[in-house]
């Protein structure tokens, strides 16, 4: 019963703390704020490929 | 920090210079906790297709792909100030819009020659338009009918208002003229810069737009024929589509475009599917009529961007073939249903009752958001979500079949946009001013997209005509995918002028009328 209820605390406290972290990350617009930092590398890699470009 | 409609000032959450905002809304418990839950679950949609290497390898071939970094932002957008119904409803449609794009670029990215490289997929891969009525495929139900200029420029532009800014600046190094209408100029721009995907055993391009679309697609299908070995079937809709004499020779291009995929797939038209689809068809057209009647009340409930956007998707480029686009028109209606019967308002106050006409500005689609709160001008209905409400046949007998041929032909020249835009003064001018009438509206904002030829001309006569009806006619000059000619500030500057000096009125959310949104996606 003991064993059980600490596997059930521990669930529970897993779960809070996700819930926690992505709350966090949600209301802060944290997601957003890294995905805006990666785009530049993003663009700078593109104008680095080779491509077939014509009419 | 508000649970209540209008306490907020959305305006705060923005920040100069900067692609995104401070942070998310905070809509009391409820609100918060729903939307919260609706982010999870675009998480996880992206989460699963980013964890196929494909899809990864495909985000680092094509350019246009980076702007899908922005959706959770596309949503924030379109949901702004929103409570109650009307968020849901909002996220009802954005969802599945997002499911569906998802799975668009997954099935894209498998056939794709560079990429999966599927080849018995995709022989089964039958390429259209994005701006294509894909009512010629409801009978298809074993072939996958893909756009690559959806996700490559359409969807792209709505999730980021720079992204067609590269391909444009391609169009025109190459010689293509800069004063076209950027939405073809920006699908060529992709073909030219080779960076849409390569796949298919055939495809079918309509001139469904304007000459400016058919001069695109001309670039584009030079390639596909010539270089990738995709055959190309040229669906030419007769632009008068509401003279019955045009109706035969439409009915004989959607014959040929079927004998077309028939020959090229080795796959038979099949009827059952085809009036499964017109049901739905059906379905989705008297659900819309529902809304719109609704609008016309005091108590408008599916309007501004939750009917522009999703009207577009589920008219034109679902056509009755996706099941669940059934079950979100049912849940819509449910939840626009329940919002009436409490009375229920979006936004602090609704000073203005306005049509929004023309070929709005798709870098900045969350502009009916903006007018609902900054200035409590309610977007009843826009000139793309007014489109045909005829009932198609939908039981499967001889005579009907013959029916089903028409009622595909009808669709095609009906078409959001090209329904209003060509086919005669009357659908363009003269239902405006009944649809005002309709829906008791005061004002109209008339979108004028500065590079389309096909409105441009009219300015005048829809300004005699308002002055005599006394509805007051507000421009908005925009170039559609081109933020850097006018920019987002550029178009509420044109609406903040009137509404102060014609007007004389004050904004409900004075922190809205000017935004640092230059750089923002």
């Amino acid at each position: 019963m003991k064993k059980t209820l600490k596997i059930f605390l521990k669930l529970l406290g897993v779960l809070l703390m996700l819930f926690t972290g992505t709350f966090l990350i949600y209301i802060f617009n944290l997601d957003m704020k890294l995905t805006a930092a990666v785009e530049p590398w993003l663009l700078k890699h593109y104008d680095r490929i080779d491509r077939d470009r014509h009419l | 920090m508000a649970k209540e409609i209008g306490k907020d000032r959305l305006g705060d959450f923005y920040k100069e210079g900067s692609k995104v905002r401070k942070r998310r809304e905070w809509r009391g418990v409820k609100d918060t906790l729903y939307d919260y839950s609706r982010w999870l679950k675009i998480m996880m949609t992206l989460g699963k297709f980013v964890v196929k290497p494909r899809n990864v390898k495909a985000m680092l071939r094509y350019r246009w792909m980076a702007n899908y970094l922005a959706v959770p932002m596309m949503v924030d957008r379109h949901t702004q100030g929103l409570r109650g119904e009307y968020l849901r409803m909002c996220h009802v449609e954005q969802d599945l819009i997002i499911d569906d794009v998802a799975k668009l670029l997954d099935n894209l990215f498998r056939g794709d020659r560079r990429i999966g490289n599927d080849t018995e997929f995709s022989k089964k891969v039958v390429l259209v338009d994005e701006n294509e009525m894909t009512a010629v495929m409801m009978g298809f139900p074993t072939l996958k009918c893909l756009s690559r200029e959806t996700p490559s420029t359409y969807v792209s532009v709505l999730l980021n208002q720079h992204a067609a800014e590269h391909y444009l600046d391609v169009a025109a190094e190459f010689g293509l003229a800069t004063d076209v209408c950027p939405m073809p100029a920006a699908e060529a721009g992709v073909s030219i810069d080779d960076d849409a995907p390569v796949l298919g055993a055939c495809a079918i391009q309509c001139n469904t737009t304007c000459d400016g679309s058919l001069l695109g697609n001309g670039v584009i299908s030079k390639r596909l024929e010539l270089e990738d070995g995709v055959p190309v079937f040229q669906l030419a809709a007769p632009l008068r589509h509401r003279e019955d004499d045009v109706q035969e020779y439409a009915a004989q291009e959607i014959r040929g475009a079927i004998a077309f995929v028939e020959k090229h797939t080795g796959v038979k038209w099949d009827w059952k599917a085809y009036f499964e689809c017109a049901k739905r068809v059906n379905y989705a057209t008297a659900c819309r009529q529902e809304w719109l009647d609704m609008n016309r009340t005091d108590y408008p409930q599916v309007f501004g961007s939750n009917l522009a956007l999703y009207t577009e998707t589920n008219y034109m480029a679902i056509c009755g073939r996706v099941e669940d686009f059934e079950k979100a028109d049912r849940k819509l209606t449910k939840l626009a249903n329940q919002a009436y019967e409490k009375r229920m308002r979006a936004a602090k106050e609704y000073r203005h009752r306005a049509i929004v006409w023309g070929v709005q500005s798709h870098f900045y689609m969350d502009f009916l958001v903006w007018l609902l709160n900054c200035w409590g001008i309610v977007p009843l209905t826009d000139m793309l979500s007014m489109v045909s409400t005829k009932r198609i046949a939908e039981e499967d007998t001889p005579e009907n079949r013959e029916q089903a041929i028409y009622d595909m032909a009808w669709l095609t020249e009906n078409m959001i946009m090209r329904n209003r835009t060509h086919g005669g003064y009357k659908v363009l001018l003269d239902e405006l001013w009944e649809f005002t009438e309709q829906f008791n509206a005061d004002m109209v904002i008339l979108w004028e997209h500065i590079n389309c030829k096909a409105l441009d001309g009219m300015h005048g006569m829809f300004e005699d005509r308002a002055r005599e009806l006394g509805i007051h006619l507000v421009w908005v000059d925009h170039d559609l995918f081109d933020p850097r000619i006018i920019s987002r500030q550029g178009v509420r500057d044109q609406i903040n002028l009137y509404m102060r000096t014609v007007m004389r009125e004050e904004p409900i959310d004075p922190s809205l009328e000017v935004l640092p949104d230059d750089e923002s996606w």
